[in-house]
């Protein structure tokens, strides 16, 4: 799943004929001044500044500031531009125009195993959490289209009447075009309002999850895709993905604040359990972390030297099941060149390192992970007939 | 019995290097089960027409590769692709797979395909009722018949896992590394599997749960299912729904991953492509759980608890007399991978009588070593190219004036300008196109007895004459002009007294102001004093200059012309580069430039026969 930030979702809506408000993204309060020109609408419109990070709660931040003139939007940009929210700097925000408008509307598109359903509900913003077994729903197949009739009868069954309803099925039909045309997986409009301007149907926010696998066939899409779990990537997260962008295989790692067990596990299904296996016995997550598909042990020792420095951590988990292809003293190589570095620089004291895993040159990368004991290391090794999660049981003492 | 593959399977791989190294895999299981291989064909368009080798036990055999599926079904048997392009042509090649009607069965072990092709390819399976696995799968495992990509690892695996032969338990899996595990614990825990089956750890896998559970029903050998689910989709409700909608026939055991979920904050995701917790909490592992739970399946609270719920189905089996203890094959009964050479050869059970003795450098470490020393270790100690050169020509670590020398020879030898017969045949060479390394032997072609190759002559007569001859330069004269000739390292076409070579006086001053001790330079000066009395331009030249100094430092006499070919070596290189750069064009002399100096034109006699 890889999300969008407001600004290129919205530019991806109106190449797909779905109106959004004029919009201006900035990352200097500097450059209003001379935007002002060729966005003559920042003249004579009341306007919103939002900051434009992947963040979660931007109203009760303070990042959200409405019914703007242009110096309102001047003093408000500035003053979003010098802030920080858990250390990560506010780098743009977007300055839109604000629409007035009595009703407010949803409609989203969601990938399902089939096809899409197009989602609708005639009431818009906060309400459509509470009340969401009132969204109206229609399934279209994958490689259909939905038909105007089927769009005008989901929006009569959503509570539309009058002019809104052909209004709606049309605005349906070309939201529903830039998720299929755009590889989307879920996209979202809340409120959709109508400009009392032009009369005309207008996303005043969205949400956009375009399927990043298909990338290669959308030469267009010239934006990054941002974090979607309510705060942007740290700098060591950014740094494991772009290895991770080029390497045979795959490394991973997301960080959690103030846990004391970290993780280095082997394979995209054994990691999580591993996670589940620290959760359920009471232990705290300091990150998540796998590799898989035999990367290269550089890209593994990467990683290592992330995860072995994490701060406040007591246990870091090598575990992994047994691998089909990947090789084990390959990857350990790599791990056990990051652990040494790390150790050089004097961060891995009372940490202890629990070793488990079974594969393509399996007693080799044990024996190497062994030896480190004599280098100094708190290092305890087990191998396949040591079931999988057992080492967390050892690690938590239960 | 299996499912999806057994012994009646035979596969055609679509795709490259990936393709050949899973048939090594799977060539590996059929010298396992002594059976014949069963890959019969590869499509890869860059490579149609060649064949790839692949060894089966001791036998290599030669797997023909295809310009298409057509072609490879046209011309053999196989029934089932198997396929690894990149995720941008993988969706084709799977559809014109289901179009075949010769493939009965796919796996498609391509990963990042995306989500939307992903279900046209679901589609696809339903209008054509053909079984795909995958995307993202680690393929397909039906023990002691059909394994199909790398599932079940390596070799030994295979044998400790006891895939040579059926058990009674199907395995389905979203993750690959975990359907090993798995099938190592049913093998620890119970008596083996049935056939494994990882489907893909994406959001919509082509062939779902249901299909294959349905397929397990129905195949008698199986006795229960363990099924190992993620967050995030449907499948496993739908398992669960499946499971629970009648009495079945098999054990349904299941184990979730992701209720670390609830503990972190929301969003955040972790593992597999398909692993998210939809918007409303749809696809979490507790409700996954909960659903298999209540269906009947046997759901252990946690993995670690799976393999003692995996033996208590087993003996409840045993118990029931619905299944009888397998009769295990001792490992060492079992074929072993034939070995190569090279693990005789280290184990110390075989002597090869070496080809070739090396006595100077060494590549089997992790970096090479020079005479023993690791040449980064001389990098980082200030060692210079002129120890390198002493190490790999004399075995010695020269010192430091020693080195200051050689290291001068080199730059002042490296080039004498384009006129010269080295430099104007690699010259010659570039202008017609030829390549670096070619142009640049062209060059050193001509360094023989009147081009630079006079050195090792030089070194070996003033040595002689230094032990001989030293204070009787007449006699050695003598005895040159009787037993050698003209003295090799004296004389030169255009220097002389009066034009006197720099290169030569640097050198010498050098050696002067370095107070190296240099008996055959200061025998062959003598010498020189001699010639030139005699004519202007038999001077020391550099050749026998250098000869004299460098035999002076110990370098054995045949290694003096390397110093030349070294030096020049550069300035080779530098006038090929010159002439690239220039665009130099194709040299043909002149007429006039030659004599031509032939009998006038004849009539042709007709030929005698």
């Amino acid at each position: 799943m890889a999300k969008l930030l407001e600004g290129p979702a919205m530019g991806l809506f109106e190449k797909w004929g779905v109106k959004t408000p004029y919009k201006i993204v900035i990352s200097d309060a500097s450059q209003i001044d001379s935007l002002i020109d060729s966005n003559k609408w920042m003249n004579d419109r009341k306007m919103v500044v939002k900051a434009h990070e992947a963040l979660g709660g931007r109203f009760k931040l303070g990042l959200v500031k409405i019914d703007l003139d242009i110096k309102g939007v001047k003093e408000a940009a500035e003053e979003i531009l010098t802030r920080e929210v858990e250390g990560l700097k506010i780098n743009q925000v977007i300055i839109a125009e604000m629409i007035p408008h009595d009703e407010e509307y949803y409609i989203a598109v969601q990938s399902t195993r089939e096809g899409a359903e197009i989602l609708l509900a005639k009431f818009g913003g906060i309400e459509v959490e509470e009340n969401w077994d009132k969204v109206k729903r229609t399934f279209v197949e994958v490689g259909e289209k939905p038909t105007n009739s089927q769009l005008q009868d989901l929006a009569k069954e959503a509570g539309f009447d009058g002019e809104l309803v052909g209004k709606i099925a049309e605005f349906a039909a070309k939201f529903f075009e830039c998720y299929d045309s755009e590889d989307g997986q879920y996209i979202e409009i809340n409120p959709l309002i109508v400009n009392p301007k032009n009369n005309e149907l207008t996303a005043l926010d969205a949400v956009t999850n375009l399927d990043g696998d298909a990338r290669f066939r959308h030469p267009d899409w010239n934006f990054t895709f941002s974090a979607d779990f309510g705060r942007e990537y740290t700098r060591s997260e950014k740094e494991i993905m772009e290895i991770d962008s080029k390497v045979k295989g795959s490394v991973k790692l997301i960080e959690i604040q103030g846990g004391t067990t970290a993780l280095l596990p082997a394979g995209g299904g054994a990691s999580v359990f591993y996670s589940d296996a620290v959760v359920t016995l009471g232990g705290t997550l300091a990150n998540y972390s796998e590799y898989s598909g035999d990367p290269p042990s550089w890209a593994v020792e990467a990683l290592t030297i992330e995860v072995a420095s994490l701060p406040g951590i007591k246990n870091i988990i090598v575990g992994g099941a047994i691998a089909n292809f990947t090789d084990v003293k390959a990857t350990f190589a790599g791990i056990i060149a990051g652990f040494r570095k790390v150790r050089k620089e004097g961060k891995m004291d009372g940490v202890k390192i629990w070793v488990r895993r079974g594969g393509p040159n399996e007693l080799a990368g044990l024996e190497a992970m062994r030896e480190l004991k004599n280098e100094g290391f708190d290092i305890e090794v087990f191998d396949r007939y040591t079931p999988l999660t057992d080492i967390v049981n050892m690690a938590l003492g239960k | 019995m299996a499912i999806f593959v057994d012994e009646n399977t035979s596969v055609v791989i679509i795709g490259g290097p990936a393709g050949i190294s899973a048939a090594k895999r799977m060539a590996e299981f059929s010298h396992l089960n002594n059976k014949p291989f069963y890959v019969r064909a590869f499509v890869f368009p860059p490579d149609a027409g060649k064949s790839a080798d692949v060894s089966v036990g001791n036998q290599i055999v030669s797997i023909p590769i295809y310009k298409s599926l057509k072609e490879a079904t046209d011309e053999t048997d196989a029934n089932t692709a198997l396929v690894f392009v990149a995720p941008s042509r993988a969706t084709k090649a799977a559809m014109e797979a289901f179009d075949n009607p010769q493939i009965k069965a796919l796996s498609m072990i391509t990963e990042g395909v995306p989500e939307k092709d992903a279900k046209l390819l679901i589609k696809k399976s339903k209008e054509t009722g053909k079984i795909m696995n995958g995307p993202s799968a680690i393929g397909v495992m039906s023990a002691g018949q059909c394994r199909m990509g790398v599932i079940g690892g390596e070799y030994n695996n295979l044998k400790l896992s006891k895939l040579y032969r059926a058990g009674s338990f199907g395995v389905l899996t979203k993750s690959g590394g975990l359907s090993n595990e798995i099938m190592w614990i049913i093998s620890q825990f119970a008596d083996g599997i049935t056939t494994a089956v990882g489907i893909g750890g994406d959001a919509y896998p082509c062939s779902d749960f249901v299909t294959y559970l349905e397929m397990f029903e129905n195949d008698p050998e199986t006795k229960a299912v363990v099924i190992v689910g993620e967050m995030g989709g449907n499948l496993e409700e739908a398992a669960a729904e499946w499971y629970g909608a009648k009495k079945r026939r098999i054990k349904l055991i299941g184990v979730i991953a992701g209720f670390c979920q609830e503990a972190l904050p929301a969003g955040m995701k972790f593992g597999h492509a398909g692993a998210k917790e939809g918007k409303h909490g749809e696809g979490s592992a507790r409700g996954k759980s909960e659903a298999l739970k209540k269906a009947g399946a046997i759901v252990p609270e946690t993995f670690g608890a799976l393999g003692p719920a995996i033996k208590s189905v087993y003996e409840d089996l045993i118990t029931s007399g619905e299944i009888t203890e397998k009769k295990e094959i001792p490992v060492d009964e079992l074929p072993n991978l034939p070995k190569k050479v090279e693990h005789f050869v280290e184990q110390g059970d075989m002597l090869v009588e070496p080809l070739i003795k090396s006595t100077i450098a060494d590549d089997r470490g992790e970096e090479p070593a020079y005479c023993g020393y690791p040449a980064s270790e001389l990098i980082n100690n200030g060692y210079d190219i002129p120890h390198v050169v002493g190490l790999l020509w004399t075995k010695k670590l020269i010192g430091p004036k020693e080195a200051e020398v050689v290291k001068r020879i080199i730059m002042l030898s490296a080039d004498h300008g384009p006129c010269v017969s080295g430099a104007f045949a690699t010259i010659m060479a570039a202008c017609a196109g030829i390549g670096l390394s070619q142009a640049v032997a062209a060059g050193m072609i001509m360094i023989g007895p009147r081009f630079g190759g006079a050195v090792t002559d030089a070194g070996k007569y003033f040595d002689y004459g230094c032990k001989n001859f030293n204070d009787d330069i007449p006699g050695y004269l003598a005895w040159m002009k009787k037993n050698v000739g003209p003295v090799p390292g004296i004389g030169h076409r255009v220097k002389s007294v009066k034009n006197p070579d720099k290169r030569v006086q640097e050198l010498i001053r050098h050696v002067r102001e370095a107070k190296l001790d240099t008996p055959r330079l200061d025998f062959a000066l003598k010498v020189e004093a001699t010639t030139t009395a005699k004519k202007d331009n038999l001077i020391l030249n550099v050749d026998g200059c250098m000869a004299a100094i460098l035999t002076d430092l110990g370098f054995p006499n045949e290694s003096l012309n390397g110093f030349f070919i070294l030096a020049r070596t550069i300035g080779l290189i530098g006038h090929w580069a010159d002439q690239k750069r220039n665009g130099g064009r194709l040299i043909r002399i002149f007429n006039y430039l030659v004599n031509y100096a032939v009998p006038s034109k004849k009539k042709v006699p007709p030929l005698e026969k």
